[in-house]
């Protein structure tokens, strides 16, 4: 194929799954796939490649959901699928780490031949189990964990199976309300898959998919093979959960136009849900190489051919089923800084500091509002970014993960809270040549009728996120209660009317040595209050 | 270098009483040219003029080019009726951050809310991305004391001593205007308001922007921003507005002198002072009530507005008539087009994507996959394309429109630029072909083809988010290169029928003169649908109705023509996403609840094909357009009588290959006329082109209505 028709067609493919991901997110109830952009959508082939992705969602799980459907070929070989069905799953292990996020996948018919699949991921307001939280000890204590599933089959939905799941969950409307919206964009995949066969003239996709793949692998490769040849580690620490702290070890071995990151070394599994499965980890260690090797070649199944993750068995990056699994998070977004850090020798114009952002920090309230209503509603903020080689790090910006936030205003409309401020907290960021992002400071009121249940998901207590080649850590995270306790950040509990919370979120690392920051950036730091003049003494030469 | 009167020249008639001022012009600034559109239904009179744009004075180039209009009209000043302005000095203020020093007050904790945005990050892959821009500085964000609930409820009185101080400390560090933005004060406004009156009192001078008042909406970030973006464009925007209306009083005009608001709608000086952000789109808005005119004339319900420049392309649907609406806008983008990258307005605009394919568009291979790709990266006027012969180095659309036959090389812009293909073939040899392992023509067929991709692309997401199909609408298009493409274009959406009316530039300035006086109003009171507060919905109607009319009486509608329309935007309590949903009337009650869920439903299934019946619906934001009559202008048009037929050459299809084509004069092709394809027709400022297999007939406007194989 000419390479001006495969563009062509690439480009048309790559609309498909965005107007695909613009079905669900139009639709869908859940506030984590809205806000925090919890949601993929990815056209594959016949075998479960992946053709394209869409532009949006999170990286990570468009290169996870190829590899689900994959093991749902293993159940339902292909020969068995027919118009109008669709498989679920939200096995941690098959899937993307933990049950909250629900995999659908549909077959694509096109002349009564199976030419592909369409498959989506959604993060479902609930799946039963506990509240969302890092605590629970066994995968069984965290929701319902459906096996590969077959939730529509011929158009019909398996109603049996529905009613069981729905009947486990605090909020079946929503959450069938979600499964539909997810269903709907395959179809709208779908449709657009056999619209532009038709146009093309192809028979399937599998041929144009390959063809593709061939192009992403070597753009990666020819970005690899430009890097030198050696071993490069790093280690990344964490609060993890109480006593057991967590400790990555992270060596990336460059060999050529390949590159091996192996987490050798890393803490074992825990009895909480901070273990990330390989699903998991495999994800964000290949997306943070993607941003900082070959950012703007879209993505497919060739994206990753030529990195190899491995970790070991039992570890807390590979976790054995039935290891809680549910804040998987606040282990895995960690991995890019890690990575960063051990690369950033070799290729210091291409890497940023650790992320205060990383992981991400949530509060999660629930219970009944004024009108006798149940709702449960996370509070979405992210601390700082970390610092860029030629550029200060991003405030309040999530990275790896690209969680937004949203408004107060809505938040106060939909939740018995109020938040009294949510403001930049002054010498956040990690001091540097560039400073690294500020985080942010909110104070939460409950104003609901009686006590509410919280659930904190929270890691960098008392680990900053780092600075790189010679930059200052960012501030740590703190979470408080107006009554002067601080509670457990990985906790679930019950939090009184009256009581505020208080969320620090942390800054980003700074970039370079504190003493090579720019006396004008540093004069407009303190002139806008985002430096003290205590804080400026981190900036002596 | 005025000129294009296509009418015959007004008789020195035997009028004697003394004339009725009955004469308008449309007068459209953009960023090179000042265009000019004088419509006289009386006299039955139109006239084009352009001229070059005076970026120093701006009114300058309008005083002048009223002037020139008028003598060449044989009229004068006493014999306009109205002049209505479009201008893009609010964007272009915007872009180039050439505003007013602001200052920001907030309620207390919340003064970063404008700086902390939305935490998300536009390009998913790129760790070095330029964050949207930050309008007010922090140390210009002051903070005072005061807290409404979601509801209205008081929770913390304003602090007014805290006001005089952080207002005080703002105006000695120099600001040019200040912005109020407090929690939830489209709801509860009252802080805000006396914020107000205290600082009016206080500093009469400094122009004072109230969030509650220019977006009464909620959500902080988006009202924050834009009350911030219209007190940094308002003391220029006053200024220059003022002046305008004195020079061009100065020239004995005693009409009425209006703007085009973003949303299509005319309106009056004193709500564009005091609201300049609603003329942020000012320009394009004309556009698109261009297209909706000719739509009408044409008898068309269903379109899609397609105008193809140097450096975009902008689609915009038109039903019924009339442009598609939206209630927010990104202006100033860093990465042009890259949603999320710019300020978010909440201010209602005609509904335009706007995407980088134009004939500047540059065609590269992208080093990672060996793939080509065309724009978003444009050689714009300067240097242009490589066969404008100066500077541009970069194969371009428009090159590769030149290689295919499409362009006339001895004809471009009329004969004015003499366009150099020697150097074309070179530079897409050397620029591209030689990277793809490609010929030069298969190469410059694959720069159409990936830019009529991208476009179509752009044009099929469009129109799902909506749930529509291509396949129903007409293609009208316009700009210099829009007629080149809009076959190939339609063709790929599976459209069957393309319309390009005569003269782009000119019909894109009768916007102007057709747009209705027309404006509107919003209110946010959220709440479900089983548990409305209908008095308190009444309240807000009246209101809003109540300032909808007093704009338009001074935009000159008469009370009587007025006509409203109530929308609310609705969701499933859980979503995040509104759609908007008709009201029966202004005054709603709960016997109209079966009938609001109905119409929910009824718009949700029509964007997302199906419907969740069970779950709860509630509204949010109550909205209400306001619209009187427009003015009818009759297009009707001679043909110029000379010979239409030019001659013939080989023009490249992707489809048929290369094949004889006929070249037409477009100015020659009168009413009822029909042809077949492959033909091109030749204007002024484009080339239109009819691929074979496809009929295009004349219509009485002297529209080409091409219909495809």
């Amino acid at each position: 194929m000419d390479p001006i028709t495969l563009e062509v067609h690439w480009s048309r493919l790559i609309s498909i799954a965005d107007e695909a991901a613009t079905a669900l997110l139009r639709t869908a109830f859940s506030t984590i796939v809205r806000e925090s952009n919890d949601f993929a959508t990815v056209l594959m082939d016949e075998t479960g490649n992946s053709v394209s992705e869409n532009t949006g969602g999170i990286a990570s799980f468009s290169c996870i959901l190829p590899r689900t459907t994959r093991a749902f070929l293993e159940k339902f070989p292909a020969e068995t699928w027919v118009p109008g069905d669709c498989v679920i799953t939200n096995d941690p292990w098959l899937a993307t780490g933990h049950l909250p996020d629900i995999t659908a996948v549909s077959p694509i018919f096109h002349k009564a031949r199976l030419v592909g699949f369409a498959g989506s991921i959604a993060h479902s307001p609930d799946v039963g189990g506990a509240l969302w939280g890092a605590d629970c000890q066994e995968v069984f204590e965290e929701g319902v964990r459906i096996p590969p599933t077959r939730i529509l089959r011929g158009g019909e939905w398996n109603r049996d199976v529905l009613d069981m799941f729905l009947a486990n969950v605090r909020v079946p409307r929503q959450v069938l309300g979600d499964l539909e919206a997810q269903v709907t964009a395959n179809e709208v995949c779908a449709a657009g898959v056999r619209e532009f066969l038709e146009d093309s003239g192809l028979d399937e996709l599998a041929t144009l998919g390959a063809a593709l793949s061939e192009r992403t692998d070597a753009a990666m490769r020819r970005a690899i093979s430009e890097l030198p040849d050696g071993e490069y580690s790093a280690v990344q620490e964490a609060d993890g959960f109480d006593a057991e702290t967590t400790r990555i070890v992270c060596t990336v071995r460059i060999t050529g136009d390949e590159m091996e990151i192996d987490y050798e070394g890393t803490s074992p599994q825990i009895a909480r849900g901070i273990n990330c499965v390989w699903n998991y980890t495999h994800a964000y260690s290949v997306y943070p190489v993607k941003c900082a090797l070959d950012p703007f070649t879209p993505r497919n199944e060739g994206s990753y051919r030529s990195i190899t993750v491995k970790a070991p068995e039992r570890s807390i990056l590979n976790p054995l089923y039935p290891a809680p699994v549910s804040a998987r998070q606040l282990t895995g977004h960690l991995l890019a800084g890690a990575i960063y850090r051990a690369l950033s020798p070799i290729m210091p114009e291409r890497v940023i500091a650790d992320c205060g952002g990383a992981p991400t920090m949530r509060c999660l309230f629930s219970g009944l509002d004024n009108n006798g209503d149940r709702f449960s509603q996370v509070l979405f903020a992210s601390g700082g970014m970390g610092a860029a080689p030629h550029r200060d790090g991003l405030p309040t910006t999530a990275f790896p993960t690209n969680a937004g936030a949203g408004s107060i205003e809505a938040f106060e409309s939909v939740a018995p809270l109020v938040v009294w401020r949510k403001q930049f907290r002054p010498d956040s960021g990690g001091a540097g040549r560039m400073r690294g992002g500020l985080g942010q400071e909110a104070e939460i009121e409950v104003r609901a009728p009686g006590p509410l249940r919280l659930s904190l998901l929270s890691d960098r207590r008392d680990h900053p996120a780092l600075g790189v080649l010679g930059g200052g850590g960012g501030a740590t995270a703190q979470i408080m209660m107006s009554d002067g306790t601080r509670p457990h950040p990985k906790s679930r509990t019950t939090i009184a009317p009256g009581i505020r919370l208080t969320m620090s979120y942390a800054g980003g690392g700074g970039y370079g040595p504190p003493g090579e920051r720019d006396r004008e950036a540093l004069a407009a730091d303190i002139k806008d209050g985002v430096v003290t003049a205590e804080g400026a003494k981190a900036y002596r030469a | 270098m005025s000129g294009a009167a296509n009418n015959p020249a007004p008789r020195p008639s035997a009028e004697t009483a003394p004339r009725a001022p009955s004469a308008r012009i449309g007068v459209d600034v953009g960023g090179t040219f000042t265009d000019l559109v004088l419509h006289d239904a009386a006299r039955n009179i139109t006239r084009t003029g352009k001229l070059l744009t005076t970026p120093d004075d701006p009114s300058r180039a309008i005083t002048e080019g009223v002037a020139r209009i008028l003598r060449e009209a044989g009229l004068t000043p006493a014999d306009l009726h109205s002049i209505v302005h479009g201008t893009t000095l609010v964007t272009n203020t915007v872009i180039e951050r050439t505003g007013a020093k602001v200052g920001l007050l907030t309620t207390a904790g919340f003064r970063d809310s404008l700086e902390i945005g939305k935490e998300i990050r536009y390009d998913l892959y790129d760790l070095f991305l330029e964050p949207p821009p930050t309008l007010v500085p922090r140390h210009l964000r002051r903070e005072v004391p005061e807290r409404m609930a979601f509801d209205g409820e008081e929770l913390l009185p304003l602090d007014e001593a805290a006001l005089l101080r952080e207002a005080a400390h703002l105006v000695a560090e120099g600001v040019e205007a200040i912005a109020i933005s407090f929690l939830h004060s489209y709801r509860n406004p009252a802080h805000e308001r006396r914020a107000g009156d205290i600082l009016r009192a206080e500093y009469p001078s400094i122009p004072l922007t109230l969030s509650s008042a220019v977006a009464p909406e909620i959500r902080e970030y988006e009202r924050t921003s834009t009350a911030c973006a219209n007190a940094y464009v308002q003391p220029r925007m006053q200024r220059y507005l003022t002046k305008l209306e004195a020079d061009l009083r100065a020239t004995g005009f005693t009409g009425a002198l209006y703007v085009m608001l973003s949303a299509g709608g005319i309106a009056s000086l004193r709500e564009a002072k005091e609201f300049p952000i609603r003329l942020i789109e000012s320009g394009p808005a004309a556009g698109a009530m261009a297209a909706a005119f000719i739509a009408k004339l044409a008898g068309l319900d269903a379109v899609v507005s397609y105008d193809m420049g140097g450096t975009t392309a902008k689609m915009c649907l038109v039903e019924n008539g009339a442009p598609d609406h939206k209630h927010d806008f990104e202006a100033g983008r860093v990465r042009r087009f890259a949603k999320g990258s710019g300020l978010p307005l909440k201010v209602s605009v005609v509904d335009m994507i706007e995407i980088g394919a134009g004939g500047g568009s540059i065609a590269r291979v992208e080093p990672g996959s060996g793939l080509m790709k065309v724009g978003p990266r444009s050689a714009g006027a300067m240097p242009g394309p490589v066969c404008y012969g100066r500077g541009g180095t970069e194969p371009t659309v428009t090159d590769s429109d030149l290689l295919l036959g499409r362009l006339d090389a001895a004809h471009f812009l009329g004969g004015e630029m003499a366009l150099d293909q020697g150097r074309v073939v070179r530079a897409v040899e050397q620029g591209v072909a030689a990277a793809l392992g490609m010929g030069v023509a298969e190469t410059a067929l694959g720069i159409s083809r990936i830019v009529d991709e991208t476009m179509a692309a752009a044009t099929r997401m469009h129109l799902a988010e909506k749930g529509r199909d291509p396949r129903r609408y007409t293609l009208i298009a316009f700009g210099g290169a829009g007629p080149v493409h809009a076959c190939n274009l339609a063709r790929l959406l599976k459209m069957k029928r393309v319309v390009v009316p005569l003269g782009a530039g000119v019909a894109s300035a009768l916007g102007f003169l057709v747009a209705p006086p027309a404006t509107d109003a919003v209110r946010s009171l959220v709440g479900r649908l089983e548990r409305l507060d209908y008095a308190a919905i009444g309240a807000l109607y009246a209101e809003m109705r109540g300032e909808c009319e007093e704009l338009l009486l001074e935009a000159g509608a008469e009370r009587d023509a007025i006509r409203y329309t109530a929308v609310a935007e609705m969701r499933h309590v859980g979503q995040g996403f509104e759609i908007p949903v008709p009201l029966p009337a202004l005054t709603i009650s709960a016997a109209d609840l079966p009938l609001l869920r109905e119409n929910f439903f009824a718009a949700y299934r029509e964007r997302f094909s199906r419907i969740v019946e069970d779950a709860p619906i509630e509204a949010l934001t109550w909205r209400l357009s306001a619209a009187a009559p427009a003015q009818h202008i009759s297009l009707h048009r001679e043909a110029s009588g000379t010979p239409a037929q030019r001659g013939h050459r080989a023009v490249r299809f992707e489809l048929h290959g290369e094949v004889q084509a006929a070249i037409l004069d477009r100015y020659a092709l009168a009413p009822g006329f029909t042809f077949e394809g492959p033909a091109l027709v030749e204007e002024r400022e484009s080339t239109c082109v009819v691929p074979p297999g496809a009929t295009c007939h004349i219509d009485e406007h002297l529209n080409l209505v091409i219909t495809l194989a």
